[in-house]
C-alpha cells in the first residue's frame, strides 16, 4: 500500500505545483507512472530546475512543447521523439486492456493500473496541445510556408502537406469571395509587396520578447550584435531571434 | 461614380464590422450588401483611372489623381480580403471549440451560425474540415488530436449530466444510452466530444 501512497503523495505534490505555476512539473511525475505501471520499484525523487542529463522521452516532449508554445516561429518538429513516445502509448494502453482483462489481478494492481491509464491521458494531452500548436502556426504562416524552403526543413511531411492544403484553401476562399469580382488588373494577391500596403504574407515576429532558461552556460547573440551571456539556470528576457538557435540546440528552453 | 462619398469610405465600414465581431467576441452576418458595394466601387475606380491613363497618355508624369485612386483601389481591396480573412480565422477558433465537428456549426436547425455565412464561407469550412480530417488520420492509432486541449485531464472519470438526448453511445464499460436528465459516472475519454459539443455536462 505503500508505493500507492507515495503516488497520492507526489500526485497532490505536482498539482499543487502546477497550480504555482511552476511550468515542468507535470512531467516529472509522468514517466515514472509510465514506465512502472507494473514494477514496484521507489519513485526516483528528481530536483527541481535541475536539468536532467539524461531526460526521459516525455521531459524531452515537455520541453519541446513549452519551447513550441512560447516560440513565435515553427521550431523543428521532433518526429522521431513523437513516434517513439506515440509507440509507447500504445504498448502502454495495450498492457492496460491486457492486465484489466485478467480475473487475476489484484485490488492494489488495479489502483496502479488507473494511475497508469491517467497517466497515458495526460502523456496524450501534451501530445494534442503541442500538435494543434504547431498546426495553429502552420495555418497562420500557411504562405510564409510554401514560399520559404528553409522553413519546409523544420517541418514534417504531413504538416507540409497540411500547409499547401490550407494556403490553396484560402486563396481559393479569397478568390470566390473577392477576387473574381473584381476588375481583371486587381485580381490577384498582392503576393509582392507594393508601395502602398504593408506585405500579404504573414510572416512569424521573430523579434517577440521570450523568456529563455538557460539549461547550460552559454552566450546568445542579439541582432544588434551585442552578446549576453547565459549562466546555467538563470532566466533571461531576450528577443526571440538572439535565442532561436539555442532553443533548436536545446541549451536554452523557453519558459 | 456617386461623389458622395469619400474614397475608402465603405471599406473602413466593413473593417469596422470585423473589429466589433472582434469585441463582442461574435460573428455578425455576412454582410452581402457592403461586399457587394465595395465591388461596385472598385469598378468604378478601375474605369476613372483608366481615363486617367488614357488623358495622360503623353504627359512626363502621372497625373496625382492617379496615385489618389490606385491608393483608394490598393486600400478597398486590402479591406475586402481583411473582412473575409478575419470571418475565416473566427470560424475555424468556432470550429476547433467545438471539437472539430461540422455539424453544429453548419446544421440548419440548432444553431444561427450557418444563416450567417455566405456559400463561400460554407464551402470552405467542408473544405477545412476535409484538410483536417487528413492530418489526423496520420495520428489515429493513438490518440485523437481534436479533442479538447483546454485542460489536462486530472480524473480518468467524470460524473455527466446529460442535458440533450444522444442516444446509445460505446464505451469501455459497455453502451450507454444518454437520456436527458440521467447521470453517469463515465470514462472521460469517451464521452469528452459530447461535452464540448454540449449534449453533456460535468457535474
Amino acid at each position: 500500500m505503500s508505493s500507492v501512497d507515495s503516488w497520492e503523495a507526489d500526485f497532490h505534490r505536482s498539482k499543487t505545483n502546477a497550480n504555482a505555476a511552476s511550468g515542468p512539473s507535470l512531467p516529472r511525475r509522468a514517466p515514472s507512472a509510465l514506465m512502472e505501471e507494473q514494477e514496484d520499484q521507489p519513485m526516483p525523487d528528481f530536483l527541481p530546475e535541475e536539468p536532467l542529463p539524461d531526460e526521459t522521452p516525455l521531459e524531452q516532449l515537455t520541453r519541446h512543447w513549452m519551447n513550441e508554445r512560447h516560440a513565435p516561429d515553427i521550431l523543428p518538429a521532433q518526429d522521431v521523439l513523437l513516434s517513439s513516445l506515440l509507440d509507447h502509448i500504445r504498448r502502454q494502453s495495450d498492457t492496460i486492456q491486457l492486465l484489466r482483462g485478467d480475473p487475476s489481478t489484484s485490488e492494489e494492481e488495479h489502483i496502479r493500473i488507473m494511475l497508469a491509464q491517467t497517466e497515458v491521458e495526460r502523456v496524450k494531452f501534451i501530445v494534442r496541445s503541442y500538435v494543434r500548436t504547431r498546426l495553429f502556426k502552420i495555418e497562420t504562416y500557411a504562405r510564409y510556408i510554401i514560399a520559404n524552403e528553409e522553413v519546409q526543413t523544420r517541418i514534417t511531411t504531413a504538416e507540409r502537406d497540411y500547409a499547401s492544403r490550407h494556403a490553396h484553401l484560402i486563396d481559393r476562399h479569397f478568390y470566390s469571395s473577392v477576387l473574381q469580382s473584381l476588375p481583371e488588373s486587381q485580381a490577384g494577391l498582392d503576393d509582392i509587396p507594393n508601395f502602398i500596403m504593408p506585405p500579404m504574407v504573414t510572416e512569424p515576429d521573430t523579434t517577440r520578447a521570450v523568456f529563455a532558461h538557460a539549461r547550460k552556460g552559454t552566450i546568445a547573440r542579439t541582432p544588434e550584435g551585442k552578446t549576453v551571456d547565459l549562466a546555467k539556470g538563470s532566466l533571461t528576457l531576450l528577443s526571440f531571434s538572439a535565442v532561436s538557435d539555442l532553443v533548436s540546440s536545446g541549451d536554452v528552453q523557453l519558459v | 461614380m456617386s461623389e458622395t462619398r469619400q474614397y475608402g469610405e465603405l471599406g473602413t465600414q466593413l473593417v469596422m464590422e470585423s473589429r466589433r465581431s472582434t469585441q463582442t467576441d461574435t460573428l455578425l452576418k455576412y454582410n452581402d450588401s457592403l461586399v457587394r458595394l465595395l465591388i461596385r466601387e472598385q469598378r468604378d475606380l478601375e474605369k476613372a483611372a483608366v481615363a486617367h491613363v488614357v488623358a495622360s497618355a503623353d504627359a512626363d508624369i502621372p497625373p496625382p489623381a492617379l496615385m489618389i485612386i490606385q491608393t483608394a483601389i490598393a486600400r478597398n481591396k486590402r479591406c475586402l480580403l481583411a473582412y473575409h480573412n478575419h470571418r475565416i480565422s473566427f470560424l475555424c477558433s468556432l470550429y476547433w471549440s467545438l471539437g472539430a465537428s461540422l455539424p453544429p456549426l453548419l446544421s440548419a436547425e440548432s444553431t444561427s451560425i450557418r444563416a450567417k455565412l455566405s456559400p463561400h464561407e460554407v464551402d470552405y469550412l467542408r473544405s477545412y474540415h476535409a484538410s483536417v480530417m487528413t492530418f489526423r488520420s496520420e495520428f489515429s492509432q493513438e490518440l485523437d488530436i481534436t479533442a479538447s486541449i483546454v485542460q489536462p485531464p486530472k480524473d480518468l472519470h467524470v460524473l455527466v449530466h446529460v442535458v440533450r438526448d444522444c442516444g446509445v453511445i460505446q464505451t469501455e464499460s459497455g453502451s450507454i444510452d444518454f437520456r436527458m436528465g440521467h447521470r453517469f459516472m463515465v470514462r472521460r475519454s469517451d464521452i469528452e466530444h459530447l461535452i464540448v459539443q454540449g449534449y453533456l455536462e460535468e457535474v
